[in-house]
């Protein structure tokens, strides 16, 4: 076929898509990735028996986590859809990291010395970098089935962003797993995982998103 | 380049209003951009980049609904041509040579209208989609049959008609991928 007749062939017929909002979308597919992340969490793992009285702190784990992945988030709707700058959006989230850095530093500097390498690793293992990624995986699946209808360009930055805000839905759900309440902790492990997550997102992605 | 982009997104937004006419302007103008940027790409194999650009041509038509109307429309064809190519490159194994990001001018500055054949016939890679959405193709977009009248004609719904015309086209554009050797 040569392509003015293509052309003609394309242009025939009412065949429009339907416009259809990409944010409600993407909402959806955040609440049912936490929500079946926390049933793989209550598959495999557990809810710390604490939770009640260690619920402060399963708040800010969690809300840390959120943070992650709302700093992330516009990083990916920008790059899920083709021919648009990104702007402002990755240094946000190198900012994000930053302050992360900063909030370590000055949580092991306020602590006591004898105990400094105890509330920055934790326990033996910082396991958060192995369980958050699983966690992590339904949101990432979700998202990337919308993400590659968007018709992303850009698929390693794309998956990249994907894999960090899949990061921090997996490590909300971590929160109520993890037993390890130490600041320091938190703001290194956690950022830790979900840059592992975007590391993933971004190998995978360059395979998966294409359309 | 700054006409290009004022004339091709009045266009464009014509075509997503419904307008058949202006949608078939902007394509046409768009394959003159493109030919020029991928012959230019693509030295020596004019039928490999006849190839790209239907592939690409099919995207754009598909895709229209990822256009984000606040952005310059050169900016999104550009990014698409870009994925095609890349992804025709990867295809064959190559990495390819780099492409700039965001460097639409480029593709603007020059357009080719004499066409080559390509080397896939589309018209063959119709056979191969699934009954529901060849039947939809056939009916809509080769035989210029209303939606209403192909939807009695299939016995499917009209919206069942839009939608499989629409995923035909673009499992099309997979296969054109896919077949290339």
């Amino acid at each position: 076929m040569k392509t003015e007749d293509l052309i003609e062939v394309l242009a025939r017929g009412d065949d429009a898509p339907a416009k259809r909002k990409v944010w409600p979308r993407i909402a959806f597919a955040l609440a049912v990735g936490l929500l079946l992340g926390v049933g793989l969490l209550l598959t495999f793992f557990s809810i710390r028996p604490d939770i009640g009285a260690a619920r402060m702190m399963v708040m800010m784990k969690a809300g840390f986590a959120a943070m992650a992945a709302g700093v992330s988030l516009p990083l990916l709707m920008r790059l899920s859809r083709p021919g648009r700058a990104t702007g402002w959006r990755v240094a946000a989230i190198f900012g994000f990291l930053a302050l992360c850095a900063v909030v370590t530093a000055i949580a092991l500097m306020g602590g006591d010395p004898s105990t400094r390498m105890q509330a920055w690793m934790g326990g033996p293992f910082p396991w958060c970098i192995v369980i958050i990624p699983i966690l992590a995986a339904p949101t990432a699946a979700l998202l990337g089935w919308l993400v590659r209808d968007l018709a992303p360009t850009r698929l390693t930055m794309t998956g990249a962003s994907l894999g960090a805000v899949s990061g921090g839905v997996g490590a909300m759900v971590y929160a109520m797993y993890c037993p390890v309440d130490s600041v320091a902790f938190v703001a290194t492990w956690y950022a830790v995982s979900i840059a592992l997550c975007a590391v993933i997102g971004a190998v995978l992605g360059a395979r998966l998103l294409r359309w | 380049m700054i006409e290009a982009e004022a004339e091709l997104k009045a266009l464009m937004l014509r075509g997503l209003s419904g307008d058949a006419g202006a949608h078939r302007a902007f394509l046409t103008a768009v394959s003159g951009n493109l030919r020029a940027f991928f012959r230019s790409r693509m030295r020596g194999a004019p039928e490999d980049a006849e190839d790209l650009l239907q592939e690409t041509l099919i995207a754009i038509h598909t895709r229209r609904d990822s256009y984000d109307p606040s952005y310059p429309v050169t900016a999104w064809i550009y990014a698409i041509a870009r994925y095609r190519m890349i992804d025709h490159w990867r295809r064959r194994g190559r990495r390819g040579e780099h492409i700039p990001v965001e460097d639409a001018p480029e593709l603007f500055t020059a357009a080719e209208d004499v066409a080559v054949d390509a080397k896939r016939d589309v018209a063959r890679l119709l056979a191969m989609l699934p009954q529901k959405q060849r039947d939809s193709i056939r009916l809509v977009k080769l035989e210029g049959v209303s939606v209403k009248d192909a939807a009695a004609q299939t016995g499917l719904t009209e919206s069942d008609v839009k939608i499989s015309t629409h995923r035909g086209m673009k499992t099309l554009m997979r296969l054109m991928a896919e077949a290339e050797a």
